[in-house]
């Protein structure tokens, strides 16, 4: 409290800037007059008391500064001073300024986005009440590819009624469907049939109205429709008095009951929600894999751990299979937390994007530190001739150090201000789940955390130039001559920057030539199809329309868009390669033995129409495609792959075979070329798949895949038209070319390969300016012993040489370092790289060659230009 | 110039002792309370009598004494220093203080090494 209260006056005094020089003044005065009084007294001349009165007053100037400092703050008013003396001296050189706090800058922007796409992802929690309760359950496949997670009615009715480990459990199944209100078009919408448990694990207030309960969620109830804030504002335009309106949902109405919040995104990208409305007994006893549509998740029990959880679903699932192992045998349960389901695939991805950004500001800092070196070596004349005025040596160095930390704060508070934009367009431009609205921005936190970075690598760099003034001699460094000669000191701790430098930029190089590599794999891997020239337009129809309603309307519609001029080819099919959709199927076939409960192929199922192979131009191999005879067949024939042939039929036709389901033999007609990203993956090699066609199964839902002759974005507009005038009750989704799906499907690794890259290159930038630096440094400083080299009989390649050979010496050291760490990091890219082995050796010569070359020419220019030095002028310059 | 009997005391020492001082003249203006320290000490103490006033001044600020402007016996205008309730609870626990240590010191030094043994 004492000590407290002293410093709040203190602190008053400096701020204020009052001082008690008055006072104290006059009480010395009065002082010495006593005392001179008292010595008069005691005999002494007038003079001689006033003499002997101030000696034993003491040093009036010491006093007077002990007073001081008892007045203020010294350290503070130390920092003050030291703060505007530095900022005079940032004033002075800004060229130097600028460029260390825009090296700093680049380094904490870089370094801050990336943190803050990760903080935001994988730190901070979801925004749902105990997130870390939500968990999602997957139905996994034992052996083989599942489909996605997704789980079948039955299965999860079967988890509600057995489970100990949950509060709530959610299903829902996306559907798109088309939605009308009052008397505007008809508008597309996605949307998530869900059951009532979904609000309960979610556990989200709605921003109006409310959400639909358990009596909206009963088979036959009235319907209604729950709406995302973009869908609010996309289809209503944000109208507050939306709730109780009524619209038509696909074809049925539907009352308006509540608004979501603005972040609340489960599942991503959803315009509305409205209640599943199931009945356990919706399905019979069918309990196959034409149900496996749904995602669940659950919200644990207090107290209930994610692992005995996953030991009651193991539990349940093991039951399943003994009670139904027809449908059931193959089939697990797995869980794992919400965060680890929204953003596991992208982890690993984004830990290698932060490390290469840290690397960076790494890099950056160690020219800053460079940079402060070189100029404390300048600066050593300042520095001994305050030391000779009287200056302690700390406090010089504290002065300098204050100096390091106010560029690094510059830099960090550029860097936050760039890394603020920068977190802006990452936030519109992330590909997937990481381009959410809402999921990525820049908080308090992670400032304040780029902050004490800025300040903590100033602390810990502007040491560097503080160790080189420790060393100035007072009466050498006065002298200014003395540096003439020999090498003069931090040279050697240059060298050491520069291998680290040069180190750390051959690591991001190498990592951005692997992961360029990987993209430049993926995209020219064959595709099995022509993405040129091909536009995908999604339609579908209520769920429920009849078998023949919906044959006839794409019959319809496939007409009307080939009569469209400029229209090449139309197909249609239910989903087109690289679009995340699954539907698998099983099957046994009559060449391989049938064994009960385990089908003998599983494979993808795609339903198709139209004339869909030349549209998409994937070659047929052998065999006919189908025929419009095909499409109304009761037992219709199938087309297969070239990867279930390759599988399952090595050696043979399989033209004439059958495929058996249910009972049924569906002939083998033909053979189509694999088509790649069939399951949605681009990166997966295609696996087994059976294309039926799509009229024979009442496919509501499906692609129409046009080729055309004209550039297809032209014609999106008059298929709308079409689509309209075929039936005005119906809304058409997304128009995409097949390129802008392409170039969506390899988004993540492309992001990442320009990242690293665009790192890798202000990293080689920044090596080669702190190299050139250097060696403008050296040879600025050598310039005396150049002359003296020459007058002695050295040539001008000897100068060269001798700076040349300053410089790759480290740098060769940093090199193989370099190389050493590569090989043990890029281990961890190991998940990112497609078709090329972290260890490729091709590859890091080639990092050496790229970083070599600049480094060579960073070296040489100054060294040459040493080497051109007049030995007579170098001698005379002093 | 100066003998090297006079020590430079420790300023907390000399706090102590303006604390007494004052506890025991009452107010008091700085000559005063240098004078009468000097005679206590028996002139062994001071080097610098000036050192004095940084003293008061943080003595002042940790809110022990307080000071104003008045006047003395021969009509001068002087700064009188006054000790407050702080001072005077201050000044008791640091004699405490004192003495224990003075005490402990002092047996020390009475100790002989067959003591120890």
């Amino acid at each position: 409290m004492k000590t407290l209260n002293r410093f709040l006056i203190r602190l008053r005094n400096l701020v204020t800037g009052q001082r008690g020089d008055q006072r104290l003044r006059e009480e010395l005065e009065d002082h010495v007059a006593r005392e001179a009084e008292a010595n008069i007294q005691a005999g002494m001349s007038e003079e001689e008391a006033r003499r002997r009165a101030r000696m034993k007053l003491g040093a009036t100037e010491a006093i007077r500064e002990q007073y001081h400092a008892e007045e203020g703050l010294p350290l503070l008013e130390c920092l003050v001073q030291d703060t505007r003396f530095s900022l005079r001296q940032m004033r002075r050189s800004p060229g130097f300024t600028l460029v260390v706090v825009l090296t700093m800058a680049l380094g904490i922007a870089a370094t801050t986005t990336m943190f803050t796409v990760v903080y935001s992802t994988l730190l901070r929690s979801l925004p749902y009440p105990q997130s870390e309760r939500i968990v999602a359950i997957h139905d996994t496949r034992i052996a083989g590819q599942s489909a996605g997670g997704l789980m079948t009615g039955p299965r999860f009715y079967d988890i509600e009624a057995r489970n100990r480990s949950f509060s709530s459990l959610a299903i829902f199944y996306f559907d798109e469907s088309t939605l009308i209100a009052g008397k505007k078009l008809p508008n597309y919408v996605k949307g998530a049939g869900a059951n009532a448990g979904f609000w309960d694990v979610f556990d989200t207030a709605p921003m109006l109205g409310r959400v639909f309960n358990a009596r909206d969620d009963v088979p036959h109830a009235p319907r209604t429709v729950v709406l995302s804030y973009p869908g609010w504002q996309r289809l209503f335009g944000g109208d507050p008095n939306i709730i109780g309106q009524q619209v038509k949902l696909d074809q049925q109405t539907a009352t308006i009951v509540g608004v979501m919040p603005q972040g609340f995104s489960a599942p991503g990208g959803a315009d509305l929600w409205h209640a599943a409305q199931f009945n356990t007994n919706d399905w019979g006893n069918y309990r196959g894999d034409g149900l496996r549509d749904n995602n669940v998740f659950g919200r644990l029990r207090f107290g209930v751990t994610l692992a005995q959880a996953q030991a009651d679903l193991d539990r349940i699932g093991e039951q399943l299979r003994k009670e139904y192992p027809s449908s059931d045998g193959a089939w697990r349960f797995t869980s794992e937390t919400l965060r680890e389901d929204w953003y596991g695939q992208v982890q690993s991805a984004l830990v290698v994007l932060l490390i290469a950004s840290a690397l960076l500001l790494l890099i950056a800092c160690i020219n800053v530190a460079n940079l402060l070196l070189s100029r404390a070596t300048t600066r050593q004349r300042e520095v001994a001739l305050r030391r000779a005025l009287g200056a302690s040596g700390r406090r010089v160095a504290f002065q300098i150090f204050v100096e390091s930390v106010l560029l690094a704060l510059a830099g960090g508070v550029t860097g936050i201000l760039l890394a603020f934009v920068l977190t802006r367009i990452a936030a519109a431009s992330l590909p997937g789940i990481l381009g959410r609205p809402g999921t990525i921005h820049l908080d308090g936190i992670v400032i304040g955390v780029a902050l004490l970075i800025s300040v903590a690598t100033g602390t810990a760099f502007g040491v560097i130039p503080v160790l080189e003034t420790r060393k100035v001699q007072l009466h050498s460094a006065l002298k200014r001559g003395e540096t003439r000669l020999g090498g003069s000191s931090g040279n050697w701790l240059r060298s050491v920057l520069v291998g680290v430098q040069v180190g750390l930029s051959l690591v991001l190089l190498v990592g951005a030539s692997l992961l360029g590599e990987s993209l430049w794999n993926l995209m020219k891997q064959p595709l099995g199809f022509e993405p040129e020239h091909l536009l995908t337009v999604r339609v579908l129809l209520p769920w429920d329309t009849t078998p023949e309603a919906v044959g006839n309307f794409y019959n319809d519609v496939q007409q009307r868009i080939e009569n469209l001029p400029g229209v090449e080819a139309v197909g249609q099919i239910s989903s087109p390669p690289v679009t995340d959709f699954h539907v698998h199927g099983s099957f046994n076939a009559d060449w391989l033995p049938q064994v009960a409960n385990q089908p003998a192929i599983s494979a993808e199922i795609r339903n198709i129409a139209g004339n869909l192979l030349v549209a998409i131009g994937t070659p047929l191999l052998t065999g006919r495609a189908f025929t419009a005879a095909d499409q109304v067949s009761t037992v219709p024939p199938v087309l297969v792959n070239e990867a279930l042939v390759r599988e399952l039929m090595p050696q043979g036709n399989p033209i004439g075979h059958h495929l058996l389901v249910d009972g049924q033999a569906h002939e083998i007609v033909g053979v189509v070329a694999d088509v790649r990203g069939i399951s949605g993956a681009i990166a997966a090699e295609p696996g087994p798949a059976v294309y039926w066609p799509a009229n024979t199964n009442g496919g509501w839902h499906r692609y129409f895949m046009v080729r055309t002759k004209v550039p297809p974005e032209q014609l999106a507009k008059s298929i709308r038209e079409q689509v309209y005038q075929a039936d005005p009750r119906q809304s058409v989704g997304e128009i995409e070319t097949m390129d802008q799906l392409l170039s969506d499907a390899v988004e993540q690794p492309r992001l990442n390969a320009a990242v690293v890259a665009s790192f890798a290159g202000i990293a080689l930038l920044l090596a080669c300016v702190g190299i050139y630096g250097v060696v403008s440094h050296f040879a600025a400083q050598r310039t005396q012993e150049i002359g003296v080299r020459m007058a002695l009989g050295a040539t001008r390649s000897d100068i060269t040489r001798l700076f040349v050979r300053r410089v790759m010496v480290p740098a060769a050291i940093g090199l193989a370092t370099g190389t050493v760490v590569s090989l043990a990091a890029n281990r961890l890219l190991r998940s990112q790289l497609y078709g090329v082995q972290p260890d490729d050796l091709r590859l890091y010569l080639a990092s050496l060659l790229v970083l070599l070359a600049p480094l060579l020419v960073a070296t040489l220019r100054p060294a040459i230009r040493a080497g051109k030095t007049e030995p007579m002028e170098a001698l005379r310059a002093e | 110039m100066f003998t090297k009997t006079k020590k430079d005391v420790q300023s907390g020492t000399l706090a102590l002792m303006v604390l007494k001082t004052l506890n025991v003249l009452g107010p008091q203006h700085g000559y005063g309370i240098a004078r009468r320290i000097e005679q206590i000490s028996g002139d062994k103490l001071f080097v610098n009598q000036g050192t004095l006033y940084p003293v008061l001044l943080r003595l002042e600020q940790e809110g022990a004494v307080e000071s104003d402007w008045g006047t003395s016996e021969n009509n001068r205008r002087a700064r009188f220093y006054r000790l407050t309730r702080a001072g005077h609870k201050l000044l008791e626990a640091e004699k405490r203080d004192w003495e224990q240590t003075a005490a402990i010191i002092a047996r020390f030094f009475e100790v002989k090494a067959e003591d120890l043994a």
